[in-house]
């Protein structure tokens, strides 16, 4: 069984093991534009990243556009491919429009985009709740059999993102169980242009930070051993340190 | 921004530029120190500093607290790169909320808000 945390040191909720089993599940099955071997392969090229010295002279170069050299990758992936990988792993704050407009110019599309960005997030998330804990990370699925559906969700449209993306009041069956209850936050809907993309960042958040039905309700833990105000603590000086805004 | 909302409903007064102070200054909230350190090792890749962070939030907040904690840790890791990675505008509800908080903090001269705007 896949995130057996019985050995582990530190008693873990139960719900964690669920969630981490229910992502890795959704990951090694093909998407809608990736097939399942390739978002492996994405799990793998995010956990390169970390020793790519590549990765590591861009991050000191004063420009992310500096020519830093061959990336460390091991997958079948693209260059172009493993670099986005890269980049979103270990200099995501210095990513930009006109980054992604290169990206796409060299032949990745919106779609696969968003399916690799909902990939590599939630890997990073799980290897980075091991390296909390001290705990190996998860080895790696065999990848499912099929193919990719070539889902896109109706209403989809550009709402200020960099990507399309399907707004609350636009959303439909069957995606209606992407925003539950009232108008989401735009980090939720950033991935809805890949439907499974949102439903494994909801199923992570649940369980890594807090029920979507608590987040609004400030004073609400969902019965987590730290306050809300520690929670959020936590939650804000993890943001400021990436340098995200948001 | 969350954080602004619950030290509110807490009634406790909360000195928000401890989030991007770390320790240098005091947010008033429990454990504050040990959570803190636990989120700056968190990020990297040193396992004996890790190692240390966690064994104070366990010794300070408890054991449950610290699993608690690597969760959001892991969590926002996560966050921050869907927000970096699709370039997603700040909500609505929080534009007004929070710009003298924003200004204050210094987070109107992060990297990804000056790329933004240079994007229009």
């Amino acid at each position: 069984m896949s995130f057996n945390y019985g050995r582990s040191t530190y008693a873990i909720r139960d719900d964690i093991p669920v969630a981490h089993r229910e992502v890795w599940k959704k990951i090694r099955e093909p998407g809608c534009w990736w097939h399942g071997a390739d978002r492996i392969a994405f799990v793998q090229e995010a956990r390169n990243a970390r020793s790519c010295m590549a990765c590591a002279r861009r991050q000191a170069a004063l420009s992310p556009h500096a020519d830093c050299g061959p990336h460390n990758g091991t997958t079948h992936l693209t260059d172009v491919v493993v670099d986005v990988v890269h980049r979103l792993t270990t200099d995501p704050a210095r990513l930009s429009r006109g980054w992604l407009e290169g990206i796409q110019a060299k032949g990745v599309t919106d779609e696969q985009y968003v399916e690799l960005v909902g990939v590599v997030v939630a890997a990073i998330s799980i290897d980075a709740f091991h390296r909390a804990l001290g705990l190996p990370l998860e080895p790696l699925p065999a990848p499912g059999p099929g193919q990719p559906s070539g889902y896109r969700p109706a209403g989809v449209a550009y709402w200020g993102a960099w990507v399309p993306t399907v707004r609350w009041e636009d959303v439909r069956e069957p995606e209606a169980d992407l925003y539950p209850g009232r108008r989401p936050g735009h980090v939720i809907s950033a991935m809805s242009l890949v439907p499974d993309s949102v439903r494994m960042l909801l199923t992570l958040s649940a369980a890594h930070y807090l029920p979507l039905e608590c987040i609004r309700r400030p004073n609400d833990n969902a019965g987590r051993a730290l306050s809300r105000c520690q929670i959020e603590l936590l939650a804000g000086r993890v943001s400021a340190l990436s340098g995200c805004f948001y | 921004m969350e954080l602004r909302a619950s030290a509110r409903i807490s009634g406790k007064p909360v000195d928000l530029e401890g989030i991007v102070a770390g320790t240098a200054v005091s947010t008033g909230i429990p454990g504050e120190r040990a959570l803190l350190a636990f989120a700056e090792t968190g990020l990297g890749d040193d396992a004996e500093a890790i190692g240390d962070a966690r064994q104070r939030v366990c010794g300070e907040l408890g054991e449950r607290s610290m699993v608690d904690a690597a969760g959001i840790i892991a969590n926002f890791q996560r966050m921050v790169r869907i927000a970096d990675g699709t370039g997603i505008p700040l909500d609505n509800r929080w534009v007004a909320a929070t710009a003298d908080l924003r200004d204050q903090l210094g987070i109107n001269d992060y990297p990804t808000v000056r790329l933004m705007r240079e994007a229009g």
